[in-house]
């Protein structure tokens, strides 16, 4: 089988020197990064050397869009594997957002299909999920709308005999996911040990020639390409807050450290620091937009996901202040009583789309019943949970509606906006996290009939469900055969009870205080059940790097530079000493509360309430208050 | 397989590059072509490369005409138009009068730069020059059959911690070639392998450690520009070698560095608590004032001088730059004497491939060359200089003085023997960057689960350290590679800065540093 692989040059935010920082403008100077390969794509490349591993007769093709400088990277990839490298560049694509990227290297992609492929169309394309400076997770699947081709993303495994198995990360758990027709797009997960570059190879890629084609050449249209082409633009990039060393409040009584603790967590709850919406008023203006607002119904279990919940609060209130209908989309093959919690939660209309080709989830049948419905009611804004299902869908819906789309939103507000001469009124003014959360940057929607955006879940607050609202239950008919149907899913392990320690609201982590693993173990995992109980919050237990050293837990568990970045709503540091290195992966954290023996460890800098003392003789009074107070 | 290589440099740094870059030029006049290939274990050429610097740039002129006009790098260089020696007492600053400083330290005339910048405009003229650079592969062992050098053995890549072979394990690859230079740094490990096979100097080679930050003026440059100090006196005591500096680096930048010879006696001394003693003493921190620091690193520096020069020409391979050894202690300076050995063996192996068309390519001439251009001449001069120093600053300021005339070799022992038993310097603690802060700002990355690349070779031997010499390697690296849990070393691998003193300095030469998979390490962009 022959493979793309989509490769991409990106900035290495891995280490960002200091003086990189423009603190006055609050922005970054990318030119001061070094450029490299984004690290998924490396992930994609093993992944791909894999499926053509033991076919003598395969091509594995490498594509990337970019300045000429990205020969770079199509360069290192040839020193890894053997292939061909093309690079799509023109000044034409400057400025392109995520669809017009999407739509330019389809058009390349069939250029190779038609010229290197003879039009075989026996291939798989494969890429890395997202990229580290975007981390949007759109490129992709926009690229398989484009294509009209089917996609499977978070591939994290695959088998190829007998017949070919794609094993992914779904909502649920993980799947296996059989292609049944090509060619096919694979996004992959860090799910490899990624190949190294061997010297023999690095001397010969030197040497390769390096195809370059320019926008006419794969017929792009040159409406569709660029900054004219794209349907979203960043107006405005600013720094998230600096980190500011916190005020501790050193508390000698453990119990007393727990009562003010359960005060704090229950009175800054999440939703608290986002909202700012109630304020705009249209005053009788005409908003450039007109319509309902929407919001994507993802189903769980017999329920709705928290997380649409979430948004249609948000939405009821965005729509507030337009003077305009709520309405959420639910496809399903039962809707079963989920309408009227969406009503309960602020729909004034629910549009169920209710079909049994509709039972689990295809991206593409889901895609053609959400996207038909846009184009013939045609709402003004659709919003969708940033959960591994919505990140994969909500790219196609917004590519087939022809609609710029936004992802992992922090904030949404609506808003005015001065365009050159043209004022645009009551727009959604969408704010993201990008370049790893190292920047922020609020987008606008641009020459599109829907302002998308994907938010994750715990942005906004589950509104209080209210039985007494009232709402519209409408059945619009779908039309799906089977014939849409392009993947065939076979369930392999349900996720129950996999929280990543980031997905944890709660985190205790244990440093290099602690004398052995045991201690480690006894100390700390009661702390964080009890934390758990008493606030009522998921928990995980963490580790510095040099607990991880110390063999007391796994990389896996590791918060840092070099490990996993977290913000959960408590974040209990022990024997832990606050080195920079740390504190990078965890100064996001809404609570910080430090134990340490030191009283002049710097982790005491960065956290609100601190004991001084021993592991031994704090922890496990803390542990007894929680047990008290509740 | 790939076309086979006729001159292989390990090493980019200024030798290697400019062994390079000159060799190319010298081919493009004969009609004999020749591939000349660098490989390089940093990330990105200049990455590993740390120096002060105060340098003498006429041999740019030579290598590299046009140099001037490299916006991207002249914009860092800055003229010397000031020039002092201070004497640092506890709290109190002395300028020595100019009459007094001996005249190699007078600097008129000299540029400051960055070492690892100057790395980086050379590497982009090398390319131009159609030199092969390769950045990202570590050379661990050299290749000797029937008594000749014939290239270089890898780092193994894809081993996980406790040594299990990954999925994309990589065997250790060979590289081949018909003539090897060795530009692999201050101890590198292939020239001290090739110093054990073939040859030591007369004198065991030293080394200093350089220390150094760069910090920046948001606001006023108290420092100023085109500004050279060197200090002598605190904080090193006086059995200590060293001293520090502070360079202009442009306009709003200072780099300021604290040099200590690593035969000092304490067993608990940290250079990095030292440079920030060094930089909270009045006379520095009033200089300062205002600026934050943006970048750290540290490397060692080879100090034996002309008499610890081993064989630097052997069957198949020349040594060059700091990895032979060719610093000048006298005058503070190895970057131009490195670039023209790498001059010199460019022409020696220019001269080797004229007259063999293919096989083995004799190398004579390399001694004659480096003479005529002036680096042995100059070593020679400096020749006891570093010796004078053993018995301390006040003994051997009046030496070194005289070097040059005294008709002996002064010895030298290896530095590690300089430890002595329950010599302690005493916890002095005065705030300053953190040790983890400072290892963050050089930049330095290594895959987490990598076997470390650095081995205790018989850790049944810690124990006895911990008495006599306070387990040293926790107090001497820079990195904070070292960690003592009471019975055994833990070693955080990923902080190694690649500077050379743990194979150093280590009491009991109880340790082995070998390089880790390519492309990893420190990254100086700006030192």
């Amino acid at each position: 089988m022959d493979c793309i692989v989509l490769v991409k040059q990106v900035p290495d935010i891995s280490n960002i020197p200091e003086d990189a920082w423009d603190r006055e403008k609050g922005t970054l100077r990318r030119a001061m990064l070094d450029s490299i390969l984004n690290p998924l794509d490396l992930h994609a490349l093993t992944f791909a050397s894999r499926l053509t591993d033991g076919d003598p007769e395969a091509r594995t093709v490498f594509l990337s869009m970019g300045p000429p400088m990205a020969r770079e990277v199509l360069v290192d990839c040839l020193s890894r594997v053997p292939g061909e490298a093309i690079l799509l560049t023109d000044n034409a694509f400057a400025g392109a957002d995520t669809g017009a990227t999407a739509y330019s290297l389809a058009c390349a992609i069939r250029r190779i299909e038609r010229e290197l492929f003879d039009g075989r169309r026996d291939y798989a394309i494969v890429t890395g999920m997202q990229s580290v400076d975007g981390d949007t997770a759109q490129v992709p699947p926009q690229i398989a709308e484009e294509l009209g081709i089917d996609h499977i993303a978070y591939a994290k495994d695959l088998r190829t005999e007998p017949t070919l198995a794609i094993r992914r990360i779904a909502s649920e758990g993980v799947e296996d996911v059989h292609p049944l027709r090509w060619p096919i797009l694979i996004t992959v997960t860090a799910c490899t040990e990624p190949l190294y570059r061997s010297f023999a190879r690095a001397r010969e890629a030197r040497r390769a020639p390096v195809r370059e084609w320019d926008a006419a050449s794969v017929e792009a249209d040159p409406t569709r390409i660029g900054l004219k082409g794209s349907w979203t633009q960043v107006y405005r990039l600013f720094s998230p807050s600096e980190v500011r060393p916190k005020d501790c409040e050193l508390v000698r009584d453990p119990a007393e450290l727990v009562e003010r603790l359960a005060a704090r967590y229950h009175s800054a709850a999440p939703g608290a620091r986002a909202d700012s919406d109630e304020a705009y008023a249209l005053d009788g203006r005409e908003p450039t937009y007109r319509g309902e607002l929407w919001v994507f119904a993802e189903r769980e279990g017999e329920g709705v996901r928290s997380v649409s919940l979430e948004l249609l609060g948000k939405a009821r209130r965005l729509a507030g202040s337009l003077g305009e209908q709520v309405g959420a989309v639910l496809p399903c093959d039962q809707a079963g009583d989920r309408p009227e919690a969406l009503i309960a939660a602020g729909a004034d209309t629910v549009y169920v789309l209710e079909h049994p080709l509709l039972a689990s989830f295809d991206p593409l049948a889901h895609k053609k019943a959400i996207a038909d419905l846009v184009r013939e009611r045609r709402p003004q804004v659709l919003l969708f949970g940033a959960s591994p299902l919505g990140r994969e869908l909500a790219p196609r819906v917004a590519y087939a509606c022809r609609s710029g789309l936004t992802a992992d939103c922090t904030r949404l507000e609506i808003g005015d906006h001065r365009k050159g001469t043209t004022e645009l009124v009551g727009i959604l003014k969408q704010t993201r996290p990008a370049l790893g959360g190292n920047v922020m940057a609020t987008i606008m929607t641009k020459d599109s009939p829907c302002q998308m955006a994907t938010v994750r879940p715990g942005v906004f607050k589950v509104p209080a469900a209210d039985p007494s609202r009232t709402g519209e239950i409408v059945r619009p008919p779908v039309e799906l055969t089977p014939a849409d149907l392009g993947l065939e899913a076979v369930p392999v392990e349900s996720f129950a009870s996999k929280i990543s320690i980031r997905d944890a609201e709660i985190i205790v982590a244990g440093g290099h205080g602690f004398r052995s693993r045991a201690d480690f173990e006894t100390y700390l995992r009661p702390l964080a059940q009890g934390l758990g109980r008493l606030l009522g919050g998921t928990t995980r237990v963490a580790a510095s790097r040099m607990a991880v050293e110390d063999g007391f837990t796994t990389h896996d568990f590791q918060v840092g530079q070099t490990g996993q970045t977290v913000q959960p709503r408590l974040y209990v540091a022990v024997g832990i000493s606050g080195a920079i290195q740390h504190i990078t992966g965890m100064q996001g954290s809404e609570i910080v509360v430090a134990v340490n023996k030191d009283p002049k460890a710097r982790i005491f800098d960065y956290a609100d309430f601190g004991v001084v003392g021993d592991i031994e003789t704090v922890v496990p009074e803390l542990i007894r208050a929680t047990e008290a107070v509740a | 397989m790939s076309t086979p290589i006729d001159v292989l440099v390990v090493g980019a740094g200024p030798a290697g590059l400019a062994a390079a870059i000159r060799l190319r030029q010298l081919l493009s006049t004969t009609s004999r072509d020749a591939s000349v290939v660098v490989i390089d274990k940093a990330p990105q050429p200049g990455y590993h490369a740390l120096s002060g610097a105060a340098f003498e740039p006429a041999c740019l002129d030579e290598l590299v005409p046009g140099w001037r006009d490299d916006r991207r790098f002249i914009e860092h260089v800055s003229t010397v138009e000031r020039d002092e020696m201070v004497f640092l007492l506890g709290q109190r600053a002395i300028r020595i009068p100019p009459p007094v400083v001996p005249r190699p330290m007078d600097h008129h005339g000299d540029v400051t730069i960055s070492l690892s910048r100057l790395v980086g405009m050379l590497a982009d003229r090398a390319e131009r020059a159609g030199v092969e650079l390769f950045s990202g592969f570590s050379a661990r062992s050299l290749l000797v059959e029937d008594g000749r050098v014939v290239g270089i053995r890898l780092a193994e890549v894809g081993l996980a911690a406790g040594g299990r072979v990954k999925s994309n394990h990589g065997p250790a690859e060979e590289i081949r070639a018909r003539v090897t230079i060795l530009a692999d740094g201050s101890r590198g490990v292939l020239s001290s392998q090739l110093r054990e096979r073939f040859g030591a100097g007369r004198n065991p080679q030293v080394y200093s450690l350089g220390i150094k930050a760069i910090v920046r003026f948001s606001g006023e440059n108290r420092f100023g520009a085109g500004r050279v100090v060197h200090t002598l006196g605190y904080p090193n005591p006086a059995s200590v070698f060293g001293g520090g500096f502070l360079y202009s680096m442009g306009e709003q930048s200072v780099a300021v560095g604290l040099i200590l010879g690593l035969d000092w006696k304490y067993g608990d001394l940290s250079p990095q608590r030292e440079f920030e003693r060094y930089r909270a003493h009045p006379f520095i921190a009033d200089l300062l004032e205002g600026s934050v620091t943006i970048a750290t690193g540290a490397k060692t520096i080879p100090e034996g001088g002309y008499h610890a020069l081993g064989r630097i020409a052997v069957p198949g391979a020349l040594v060059v730059g700091d990895g032979a050894g060719f610093v000048n202690m006298e005058k503070i300076k190895g970057i131009h004497y490195a670039i023209l050995s790498g001059m010199a063996a460019a022409e020696t192996v220019a001269e080797g491939l004229e007259v063999a068309a293919d096989g083995p390519v004799g190398l004579t001439g390399y001694a004659r060359r480096l003479e005529e251009r002036g680096v042995l001449p100059d070593l020679r001069r400096a020749r006891n200089y570093r010796q004078s120093f053993r018995w301390g600053l006040y003994a051997g300021a009046p030496i070194s003085q005289i070097q040059r005339w005294l008709p002996v070799r002064l010895p030298m022992e290896p530095d590690f023997r300089g430890t002595r038993r329950g010599a302690r310097l005493g916890l002095r603690e005065n705030g300053g960057m953190d040790g983890a802060t400072f290892v963050s700002l050089t930049g330095s990355l290594h895959r987490e689960d990598e076997p470390a690349h650095m081995t205790i070779l018989d850790p049944g031997r810690c124990q006895a350290c911990e008495a006599d010499y306070a387990v040293s390697c926790t107090h001497f690296c820079p990195g904070q590679v070292y960690r003592w849990d009471g019975e055994r070393i833990v070693l955080s691998a990923s902080n190694c800065l690649h500077c050379m003193t743990c194979a150093v300095k280590c009491p009991l030469e109880n340790i082995r540093w070998l390089p880790p998979e390519g492309g990893e390490g420190p990254r100086f962009k700006q030192m």
